[in-house]
């Protein structure tokens, strides 16, 4: 007993001095960053413009904007502590936006670094590309009570049940770091009226845009780039036009031949007639619909593969695929000579399972 | 009866005669036999003895009974407790337990006593710490003789044995020790035996005293025997294997050895069916563990892990905490002190007064702390919660134990967040991992794991799956009942 309280007394003494060792941020007491959004300044430097909530008793939070402009991130950070009350704490961060200008000029791989080696910062952060520039998006007001919460809210439903695949900064980076991949990010547009879009999706390499999909692309390329996922699409037939709701899908790609490589995409879609504007479904019209999508799929995907190809992006992830395939993968001739000439055969099969209640 | 007090100093007849005739109560009168005209005196305690023992029955018998000597009246007299002594020490006690000293002219240094004790017995009330719906509602009382009959009448066998043991300097408290022959642990009965008469202490004046006096560690906040009002409970231990000692004048019988997890599990879950009794259990650790872990959490994911809180409730959290002057862990100090007055404040006032002062203070001061900006909303609800699940649990001496508890892991976590948390729960795991009741292991289903009791340790199993005894009692018989002849009983009926 002696020993142990001997033990205890030290170890209470020493928690009282080193607990200088562990930075105290009380909740109140800090501005808690929930969104950053970086922009392009001039060659060498760059423009950050943080957001925190202003917590104000029994009503919503102000969003408060700060600006400035610095050469990398942790400076960013501590010119803007010198115009706020509080000390920045990046710990509840939870969108990350990038200027058009600057992920296409000067590329943002160096500015997703720094965060991913902040320990205060967690996985699930999202990356998103701008229109225009991020300090002007973050200072709007839209019509809802927190800017950060809006797009981060915007960006989860459509990856739950839109047409977005799933992205974050883990991923982002998975994408990144894995030989045989690339990454993406959404794209954000501010529109009239105080509305936030979600314009589509752009494609990266090496830390850079490279090419931008249009929404109505996003449904196939959802398919492509993840595994499960989820979606609205509209078919169109003689008989009328029918929105299909993908209610389960699963990819899985095949690796068929080699040299050339030859890789079998399967999509499998399950889906719902949310709509059809035509008289009547009868189960020919669900299999002439169901046929009809089949070969939009098949269509859309080649021509999707056919763009990455020509860009020298690969967001499915087919070079990453054949790397698991087979012994002594050779990035660089993937990179220079196969991926040009890999086939890639789509095979889609949709099945339609419910097509209305009152029938 | 064993003697198990030591005299530093005899006092012998003529000395005992001199002190007690200072004392107002001390009678002797002097009477002579009608018949024999053989002369006697009555020495005794007025305050002790019950008069009407004593003139209506001893009395008459002796004056017109046939008797000439001391081993005479031991056959006259028809009372229980009579027997003839010349051992002065045995005297003495006899005495102040409310006897009778009869001697007779031309006898000397031997004396006949017959016990005429006043009992002043207090009725059996209604469990008040224990309460329970269901069950018996029957308690101990102030008296060892009515608590031994509360228990005889539960188990009514041969094997039950009870050991008187003497104990107090001036208190000479009568302490029993209960157990079952042929089931009992002897290890455990020895050593309960040998550390109460190795008690050494002048008064002992409850079973408390007692359990404080005997622990294994007495350093240490977290009870190492469950002390009950419960007669049914009590009963259901002794079945179990455990040592019971019952102290007179206490309303309280101990129970040992027991393991930590006893102490959560309240007598009624026994009489409730299986489910809901496990339902309820579950509840109550689920209680203890917010009870003594809620507050510091808040103070430390207040002060340390901001990124832990859910982006829906920083707007709540930080809005009610911006008009505070303190830092959390004052706040909380501040609140969970003033929980503490006021259970200290309620306890120590008469019942209706107590209830006024806890709706005064709970609603009162609760309300306008947050109202003056001294603590936040959400503290108070936190603390309110805590004070309500630590009082469920079954056995008030652990309820205090969880009490202080909370204080330590506060500081803790003021100081390094969800880690002093941690590092404190560390000390209390070592603290409980060295722990021992009678030297059996105190947190004994969980480490040393025992598969057995771990089962009954956090469910309620049904009673028919409840075959064995605890294995840490190490009884003599592990088997409750026989698993054939139950079978056999049960394929009649079907």
């Amino acid at each position: 007993m002696g020993r142990l309280l001997k033990f205890f007394i030290m170890a209470v003494l020493a928690a009282a001095a080193l607990s200088g060792c562990v930075e105290k941020n009380i909740l109140d007491d800090i501005s808690l960053v929930n969104g950053i959004g970086f922009d392009y300044y001039d060659e060498t430097k760059i423009r950050g413009t943080v957001i925190y909530p202003y917590y104000l008793p029994e009503k919503d939070p102000e969003d408060k904007t700060f600006t400035a402009v610095s050469e990398i991130k942790k400076t960013i950070l501590d010119d803007i502590g010198r115009q706020t009350a509080d000390p920045v704490v990046t710990g509840s961060l939870n969108i990350i936006l990038f200027g058009e200008e600057l992920a296409e000029r000067k590329g943002i791989l160096e500015l997703v670094d720094a965060f991913q080696r902040d320990p205060g910062v967690g996985s699930t952060l999202y990356l998103a590309v701008v229109e225009g520039t991020a300090r002007e998006f973050l200072e709007e007001n839209y019509r809802y009570r927190s800017t950060v919460e809006l797009v981060s809210r915007i960006i989860q439903h459509n990856i739950d049940r839109g047409d977005l695949p799933k992205t974050n900064l883990q991923r982002f980076l998975f994408d990144y770091y894995q030989r045989g991949k690339t990454p993406f990010m959404p794209r954000l547009k501010r529109k009239p009226g105080k509305i936030v879009d979600l314009d589509g999706i752009n494609l990266f390499c090496k830390g850079k845009i490279v090419d931008y999909l249009p929404p109505d692309k996003m449904f196939f390329f959802k398919l492509l780039v993840d595994e499960y996922s989820e979606g609205l699409y509209l078919v169109e037939i003689d008989e009328g036009k029918a929105s299909v709701h993908s209610i389960r899908s699963k990819r899985k790609f095949r690796l068929m031949e080699k040299d050339p490589y030859k890789i079998r995409v399967e999509i499998d879609v399950n889906g719902v007639i949310d709509e059809f504007t035509g008289n009547e479904l009868k189960p020919a019209t669900m299999k002439k619909l169901e046929h009809e999508f089949e070969n939009m799929i098949k269509e859309e995907c080649t021509k999707l593969i056919r763009r990455f190809k020509e860009k020298e992006v690969d967001p499915a992830g087919f070079g990453h695929f054949v790397k698991t395939k087979i012994r002594n993968f050779d990035i660089e001739k993937w990179r220079n000579t196969d991926y040009k000439d890999l086939t890639v055969e789509i095979k889609p099969t949709v099945k339609i399972t419910q097509s209305g209640v009152i029938e | 009866m064993k003697l198990g007090w030591k005299r530093k100093k005899q006092i012998m007849g003529e000395d005992l005669k001199e002190i007690l005739e200072k004392s107002e109560d001390f009678q002797a009168v002097s009477y002579q036999n009608k018949k024999t005209k053989t002369r006697f005196t009555l020495f005794y305690i007025t305050s002790l003895v019950d008069e009407r023992i004593l003139h209506e029955i001893a009395l008459p018998k002796l004056l017109n009974g046939d008797f000439k000597k001391l081993g005479d009246a031991k056959k006259i007299l028809p009372l229980a407790e009579v027997d003839i002594s010349r051992n002065k020490n045995e005297i003495e006690q006899k005495l102040f337990n409310g006897a009778v000293l009869l001697t007779v002219e031309g006898e000397k240094g031997v004396c006949c006593f017959f016990s005429a004790q006043k009992e002043n017995v207090r009725n059996i009330s209604l469990p008040e710490i224990e309460f329970s719906v269901l069950g018996p509602k029957e308690t101990f009382v102030e008296s060892l003789k009515q608590n031994l009959n509360l228990i005889r009448k539960r188990i009514p066998v041969k094997e039950l044995i009870v050991e008187e043991i003497i104990v107090g300097r001036y208190s000479k408290t009568r302490v029993a020790i209960l157990y079952i022959e042929g089931l009992t642990n002897e290890e455990n009965v020895n050593t309960v035996r040998q550390r109460v008469e190795g008690i050494e202490y002048d008064e002992i004046t409850d079973s408390s005293y007692v359990m404080q006096l005997i622990s294994d560690n007495t350093n240490s906040p977290f009870p190492q025997m469950l002390d009950t009002e419960r007669p049914d409970r009590v009963a259901a231990a002794l079945t179990e294997g455990k040592v019971v000692l019952l102290v007179d004048g206490s309303p309280h019988a101990v129970i040992a050895p027991t393991t930590l997890v006893e102490f959560f599990n309240s007598y009624e879950d026994y009489l409730l069916d299986w489910i809901l009794a496990s339902f309820i259990r579950f509840i109550r650790f689920f209680a203890i563990a917010f009870s003594v872990l809620a507050t510091p959490a808040y103070v430390a994911i207040l002060s340390y892990h901001y990124q832990l809180i859910p982006v829906d409730l920083l707007n709540t959290l930080v809005a009610s905490r911006r008009m505070i002057p303190f830092p959390p862990v004052l706040e909380a100090f501040f609140l969970e002190i003033t929980i503490e007055l006021l259970r200290e404040a309620g306890a120590r006032l008469p019942t209706k007064v107590g209830q006024t002062i806890g709706i005064v203070g709970g609603i009162v001061i609760g309300t306008a702390s947050v109202e003056a900006g001294l603590t936040s909303n959400v503290l108070l609800i936190i603390v309110a919660l805590s004070a309500l699940a630590s009082f469920t649990t079954p056995v008030y001496r652990i309820g205090n134990t969880i009490r202080l508890l909370r204080f330590p892991f506060l500081i803790f976590a003021e100081l390094w967040g969800l880690l002093g948390i941690v590092v404190c729960l560390c000390f209390v795991t070592t603290h409980l991992l060295r722990l021992t009741s009678l030297g059996r292991p105190y947190l004994e289903p969980i480490y040393p794991p025992r598969l057995h009791d771990l089962k009954e340790a956090f469910v309620r199993p049904p009673l028919s799956t409840l075959r064995e005894r605890p294995q840490y009692l190490r009884t003599k018989k592990p088997a409750r009942f026989s698993r054939k002849a139950a079978k056999e009983k049960k394929d009649i009926d079907e």
